[in-house]
């Protein structure tokens, strides 16, 4: 029986050049097969490998399901979508690249606020005032729950943005922010500053192996050889 | 999870019906609101921490939505709809499903699809007798389904905002105070914070800009706030309010030069939170925590001790039951009166449970604020109690 190994690649999004860069410095170049718009190629370097494009997100749902053994995401999506991380996933390896600070930030004109403890005295006061919670924009909706909760954070309520979360705070349709940031630039564009205590995570891409998956032999053997070349390749 | 017997089925439909019979019968008119609910109120009302046990969505046309986790909310509204200025007596008792996501799976007394059969009391005036009113026919109606033996465990709310009130306090201390008695673990922190001077956030900007602020006027205040943004170049955005961040930069200044709360005020409180005994032992001990500290907590504990005497007067044996200070602290719409009925010493699958929230009827829409009592009993732990004591 050829030894089988199912591989998973981002196909879009900031995560997607780098990583196939860093596959060809490897001497493990992707190919797609079929239709170059397709999902679904190899790795010719590496008999028995089979690679699919996805995307970041997807590839955290592959991962859980275990219908793929090795998969190329991001950490933040990773400690967002998974209740039990460790459990369901294995850290392969840090690859360096898709580095991202996930954080809580605030308008800056909030100059009575630079730390997580003053957002439930500001809550208090803005539900007096506006008779509602402050909200919370971020696609980070469980990330977000158990920071707060283990700053004290209570009076707050969590609006889902999948997009231009940054742009909420001025739009009025939030107060405040958890997004991720790599140079604090759009931030700062948006007239948002982070918290002192305000870094949830820095995250940056990974690779996991799904426990779930089949682990054939053939299947680590063909997990370790990766490994391995990424890790010869990357200083 | 498995599918429901056939027979436990009809034994809940049963039961139901003797509820609602004892309800209706008590002159609560049977009302049947939405099972899905929009998110939004659940989760301004109750906070973040009900989208965690709550099942929340989005439709295709992108509202969010909920399967209602309880069924106050959703008949609340319901009055507000019908009542749109809020202000006649009402008087609603229900039977239906309600979900809650049990983190540790679901279990026979945490099953994630449950019924609720309760009944809610609004625009009653005559607080005391309201909650009395709900209270007896909570009782009327686990007994009428057959359960004998239950412990009654209550607290009130508004007792500690008495003591707060009582409590020779700055305002900005007596807010927050109340505002994290609601986060047990955070509002331990705060007092002990108090108690010791510390001050929250006492360096960079905001305490040099807080020091500059003359504090008599709010208004100059925040002029000097927006003289102070326009220079660093920071953009008024947002829905906080110039006002708003003046007034939270005034309180740290007045934190900043303010006496440390006095260590003996901190322990009253301590105190008073540690009270759990039966109802009139608990007057007696809070009465005494009171003239301890030189302050009258009378009008508080008058409506609490006529609301055992009036209880007593019913018939109910006041000495068995159990109440404590901090009970409640956990429902942030609770205003008054909280309550559960328990069996064999378990207090965290209640029977039924329910209390006063005078405070939430405005918040899905009235106008004003509403005096609202009410009671749910959890159908299918009755049965369960029922079936294992008969």
């Amino acid at each position: 029986m050829a030894a089988k190994l199912i591989i998973a690649v981002p196909s879009k999004g900031r995560l997607k050049e780098t990583t196939g860069a860093l596959f060809e410095r490897a001497g493990l170049a992707l190919r797609k097969t079929g239709h170059e718009r397709g999902y679904s190629g190899i790795m010719p370097e590496l008999d028995g490998v089979e690679v699919a494009f996805l995307s970041a997100a997807e590839i955290v749902h592959q991962l859980k399901a275990g219908r793929v053994h090795v998969g190329l995401t991001g950490e933040d999506l990773i400690r967002d979508t998974l209740p039990d991380v460790d459990g369901t996933v294995q850290f392969l390896a840090p690859l360096g690249f898709g580095r991202a600070d996930v954080v809580v930030a605030v308008p800056d004109c909030w100059v009575d606020v630079s730390r997580m403890a003053d957002l439930e005295d500001v809550a208090a006061q803005f539900a007096r005032v506006h008779g509602r919670r402050l909200r919370v924009a971020t696609k980070y909706l469980n990330l977000t729950r158990r920071f707060f909760a283990n700053a004290g954070v209570a009076g707050y309520r969590i609006v889902e943005s999948v997009g231009a979360t940054e742009g909420t705070p001025a739009a009025g349709t939030s107060e405040l922010i958890v997004d991720i940031t790599t140079t604090g630039t759009t931030l700062a564009a948006n007239h948002l500053k982070v918290l002192e205590d305000g870094l949830i995570l820095r995250s940056q891409a990974h690779l996991f192996a799904a426990r779930g998956a089949e682990w054939t032999k053939g299947a680590m053997r063909l997990r370790d050889a990766i490994v391995e070349r990424l890790a010869a390749n990357s200083s | 999870m498995a599918a429901e017997s056939a027979r436990k089925f009809e034994a809940l439909e049963a039961q139901a019906a003797t509820l609602l019979d004892v309800f209706k019968r008590g002159g609560y008119e049977q009302v049947a609101p939405s099972i899905i609910q929009p998110a939004d109120i659940f989760l301004d009302q109750i906070g973040e921490a009900i989208r965690g046990r709550t099942y929340v969505f989005n439709d295709l046309s992108g509202e969010e939505l909920c399967l209602r986790p309880d069924l106050t909310v959703p008949v609340s509204r319901l009055y507000v709809e019908r009542h749109p200025r809020a202000d006649v007596e009402a008087r609603y008792c229900y039977n239906g499903p309600a979900f809650r996501f049990q983190q540790k799976g679901a279990s026979q007394t945490h099953p994630r699809e449950f019924r609720q059969a309760g009944i809610e009391c609004f625009g009653v005036a005559d607080r005391n007798n309201a909650d009395i009113e709900v209270v007896l026919l909570a009782f009327d109606a686990v007994r009428a389904a057959g359960l004998k033996e239950f412990r009654f465990r209550f607290g009130d709310i508004a007792l500690f905002f008495a003591l707060l009130d009582a409590l020779s306090l700055p305002e900005r201390w007596r807010l927050k105070l109340r505002h994290y008695f609601w986060r047990p673990f955070a509002f331990h922190a705060l007092l002990s914070r108090l108690a010791k001077g510390e001050s929250a956030n006492c360096d960079g900007p905001a305490a040099e800009l807080a020091a500059t602020l003359p504090t008599q006027d709010g208004a100059l205040a925040a002029e000097t706030v927006a003289t102070y943004l326009e220079a660093n170049d920071l953009l008024l955005a947002g829905n906080r309010t110039l006002g708003e961040i003046a007034e939270r930069l005034l309180d740290h200044a007045a934190d900043l030069r303010a006496e440390p709360l006095p260590r003996d005020v901190a322990t009253v409180i301590d105190y008073f939170l540690a009270v759990e005994a039966s109802p009139r032992e608990a007057i007696d001990r809070i009465a005494m925590i009171g003239k301890g500290a030189g302050i009258d907590l009378g009008p508080a504990l008058y409506v609490i001790t006529r609301r055992l005497d009036l209880l007593e007067e019913c018939g109910v044996n006041i000495d068995a039951a159990s109440f404590a200070t901090e009970f409640g602290r956990d429902l942030e719409y609770y205003s008054g009166l909280v309550f559960q009925i328990e069996v064999g010493g378990d207090k965290t699958s209640p029977i039924a449970g329910g209390g006063r929230y005078d405070g939430l009827l405005r918040s899905v829409g009235a106008p004003a604020e509403v005096p609202a009592v009410g009671s749910a009993i959890h159908t299918e732990r009755l049965l369960a109690c029922v079936k294992g004591l008969a």
